[in-house]
């Protein structure tokens, strides 16, 4: 599996990991699709995004929110993309929405038969076993106002992710304590920095860190 | 030294409002032209509070310094108290011999101005005009002066009511709706709401500076403009063949116009000058009501010329409404009549013209034609032909193309662009074969098309799709929910027209792409990108304003959270590819109650 996990951040801050994305591309005219967290303002955040991917050459992108009515006829298309991205907002609302329409399972498959999926905050979460990251820490945290009790998500991976990580007292405790409940690393990454998984291999952009059994450990960047 | 700084300090901290001392009913019309206003005293209301303030719009008008806090505090809340909150001592408060403390009473004058509307039974504009407003006066900043005027100020003998019963109303006479001179909080949220929306967008407006919350709903509501002249305020003295006062209102309109920097080239020769104002006029007018067309913007435009403003603005929002889908048939029912509708308007809008060309030619000549006159008049085959114009290019820019593909395609392809225009009217004009039926505020007959949807997804789908879609693929993009499995039928012709949209669509990238030389997708991926901006999915209607209006009056909050509840509304209103960067990303707060709002806006996207 070709996976790609982002901290947060914007395009600016994300330019080593947009480059490393690219460069797991095999096309030579790659179809990116974004799928934006909530469509209320998917057209300004696509709007930055594809601005951003221009420069990479990347003449063919697909804008795919999923939390509004869409056709099969695009469905397909967004299938056959070489990277699917995952934007960034409430992590509960997306998870829901792309439960409610059976895209968790259609994404997984995307990814275990070879496409490149990607995610950014929320949308990097959503690719974990689940997505209870995002309830912590209580002064920094996403609101599940759609009372979503299931909180299991696309399990590619066997480690959790953290995104918008500050290295501070407040957060290291929060994510100590918390990884001493679970039997599998948490990643934890600030903006700017994140998670290539290429295959076999993992390697980390950015300042990135492991919370396990309540240590922290820095880990060494690509 | 030190004790100078202070006091400068000082000084400057105690003027910083002092701005607004400027709106106290002086204003340059009541010297240029007499007969155009009737004056009243004012009087200062002791009850009233600041329900909304547009800390921007104050920014723009030099009310309130660049760098002001978005926040309310008590000097500036009593500043806006003191200009704004004041109720006119009308006739009825005169014949009545109704005292009020001296010290209440402000020192100048306000203006009621006179106009004429179809509603008043004379049709000469001898007792129209402002029947529940005043203008507070103007104030100048970066070389433009705005006016400033607020409704719910008290009832003048300007108002039907006090036409048609031949009296004069006690302000806030409950026997009287329209004519008891007060004004709607809710009418001043709607209004705010939807001019911000629409100046947003770049369609011309009013816009609210301040609501005045008072008891029972009341409320004083101020706008401001650059030239709140309307037309009306020509066709008065036009219909009263008072050339003097006609003459006098022309020169007081083109001085401002020249003064804001707006008519730089205004010929000095005077003939010169009556045909450039046509000329001028023909173009605004054209452009407007293509706008609005396409914009589906129902504004209720007639022959009087009141609704509107004499450079496209829309003004009075009560009967205004921003359509999903090209619902031409919606009509609003004003109890004693149905409105135009929104295909109608270019006809009102041409008739204006030609009203115009008739004044014009009054000025020149001393002498007033009959409009019959001037059916084939010069000005309106201008008024065709930048209509037709216009409509072509906002099509072109509402596909997607930039500044450069919409010039390049309108100059050396008009015949594609006309062609395409064509099957993109048929898709959107097609009825429901439910027929009309009634609606809250009115009639209509519903279209089932919405184009919004065609033009956001199919740049995208062609990105990859070497053949067409099918027939069935593109009913199944456009289909809203009016639509019934029995309008959804594919008759020949529609197919034929499916096929002819598809065809001068790509004909049209593929042009634009042999000419800049970027390949077909390229190109398709570009318009993908503007496209989802102008055509997103969720659009705001006036079914939707009535909501959301009602959504913020339950909320109990203070001026700034109201006002911040707004911008933040706002941001997710934006249709205009060329702002998203000015838009301020990170400031957003998508708090519950804004996301309540999106909701409302998605729920009626295809209403009226």
């Amino acid at each position: 599996m070709r996976l790609v996990f982002y901290g947060g951040g914007d395009e600016e801050e994300n330019i080593s990991l947009n480059h490393a994305l690219i460069k797991l591309v095999k096309s030579s005219n790659p179809v990116i699709t974004f799928i934006p967290a909530c469509s209320y303002d998917a057209d300004i955040e696509f709007s930055y995004f594809a601005r951003h991917f221009k420069k990479f050459n990347i003449s063919r992108m697909i804008n795919f929110p999923v939390d509004i009515p869409y056709t099969d006829i695009l469905l397909k298309e967004v299938l056959k993309s070489d990277i699917i991205y995952l934007g960034g907002g409430n992590t509960f609302y997306f998870l829901k929405k792309l439960k409610d329409v059976g895209l968790i399972s259609k994404f997984k498959k995307y990814a275990i038969d070879g496409g490149i999926l990607s995610g950014l905050s929320a949308g990097a979460i959503i690719m974990t076993p689940n997505v209870k990251t995002a309830s912590f820490p209580s002064f920094d945290c996403d609101l599940n106002e759609e009372k979503l009790k299931n909180l299991s998500s696309m399990n590619l991976v066997d480690f959790e992710f953290f995104p918008h990580y500050k290295n501070s007292i407040r957060y290291e405790d929060e994510l100590k304590k918390y990884s001493n409940k679970i039997n599998r690393p948490l990643y934890a990454c600030p903006d700017g920095c994140g998670i290539i998984l290429d295959q076999d291999k993992i390697s980390f952009i950015g300042k990135s860190y492991c919370f396990y059994k309540g240590k922290k450990i820095l880990l060494k960047a690509a | 030294m030190k004790s100078l700084l202070h006091s400068t300090v000082t000084k400057k901290i105690i003027n910083k409002y002092d701005r607004f001392a400027q709106l106290n009913g002086n204003h340059p019309l009541k010297e240029l032209v007499p007969e155009a206003y009737i004056e009243y005293k004012a009087r200062q209301k002791k009850s009233g509070k600041v329900y909304y303030f547009n800390f921007a719009l104050a920014k723009q008008l030099g009310l309130i310094s660049d760098d002001h806090p978005e926040k309310m505090n008590d000097e500036l809340e009593q500043k806006i108290l003191e200009t704004f909150n004041i109720v006119i001592i009308n006739e009825y408060d005169n014949i009545h011999h109704i005292k009020h403390p001296p010290d209440t009473i402000k020192e100048n004058t306000y203006m009621a101005t006179r106009y004429l509307q179809l509603q008043h039974p004379g049709k000469q504009g001898k007792t129209s005009g402002d029947g529940r407003s005043v203008w507070n006066g103007q104030v100048t900043h970066h070389g433009v002066t705005w006016d400033i005027s607020s409704c719910g100020t008290g009832a003048t003998r300007l108002s039907p009511a006090s036409a048609k019963m031949n009296k004069f109303f006690k302000t806030g006479d409950p026997s009287i709706s329209y004519g008891c001179g007060c004004s709607e909080k809710d009418e001043g949220v709607s209004t705010s709401l939807f001019s911000e929306v629409m100046y947003l967008n770049g369609i011309r407006t009013e816009r609210v500076l301040a609501i005045i919350e008072h008891k029972n709903g009341l409320a004083i509501n101020v706008r401001a403009h650059p030239n709140l002249i309307r037309p009306s305020h020509f066709f008065a003295p036009l219909k009263q063949n008072n050339y003097e006062y006609l003459k006098k209102m022309y020169d007081y309109y083109v001085k401002r116009q020249r003064e804001n920097g707006f008519w730089p080239d205004y010929p000095k020769d005077e003939m010169a000058g009556y045909e450039y104002f046509l000329t001028k006029l023909a173009n605004v007018f054209a452009t407007m009501v293509a706008q609005f067309e396409d914009e589906y913007i129902f504004c209720w435009l007639d022959w009087d010329g009141d609704n509107i403003l004499m450079d496209g603005s829309i003004v009075d929002y009560g009967s205004v409404r921003q359509f999903g889908l090209f619902h031409h048939e919606y009509r609003y029912d004003d109890v004693e009549r149905y409105s135009t509708s929104i295909s109608e308007q270019k006809i009102k809008a041409k008739y204006l013209i030609q009203t115009f060309a008739q004044m014009v030619d009054f000025l020149k000549n001393h002498i007033k034609r009959p409009i019959k006159s001037f059916e084939h008049h010069r000005v309106l085959k201008e008024f065709e032909k930048i209509f037709e114009f216009q409509k072509d290019k906002n099509l072109l820019f509402k596909i997607g193309f930039n500044n450069a593909q919409v010039a390049h395609l309108l100059n050396k392809h008009r015949k594609t662009v006309k062609d395409f225009r064509s099957s993109f009217s048929y898709f959107e004009r097609i009825k429901s074969t439910k027929g009309i039926k009634k609606v809250a505020d009115g009639i209509n007959w519903s279209a089932i098309f919405c184009m919004r949807d065609i033009l956001r997804e199919y740049p995208q789908i062609m990105q990859f799709r070497e053949g067409r879609l099918t027939h069935e693929e593109f009913i199944k993009i456009i289909k809203s929910s009016y639509a019934t499995r029995k309008d959804l039928v594919l008759n020949p012709y529609r197919k034929q027209m499916v096929g002819l949209f598809q065809e001068k669509y790509m004909n049209m990238v593929e042009i634009v792409a042999a000419e800049i030389k970027k390949s077909v997708k390229n190109i398709l991926c570009e318009i993908t990108m503007r496209s989802s901006v102008i055509n997103k999915y969720d659009r705001i209607t006036g079914d939707a304003v009535t909501i959301i209006v009602d959504k913020i009056l339950a909320v109990k909050q203070g001026p700034e959270e109201i006002y911040q509840i707004m911008h933040d509304f706002l941001y997710f209103q934006n249709h205009d590819p060329s702002k998203i960067k000015q838009l301020e990303r990170h400031k957003i707060k998508n708090t519950k109650g804004v996301k309540n709002l999106l909701e409302i806006v998605r729920s009626y996207r295809e209403g009226i």
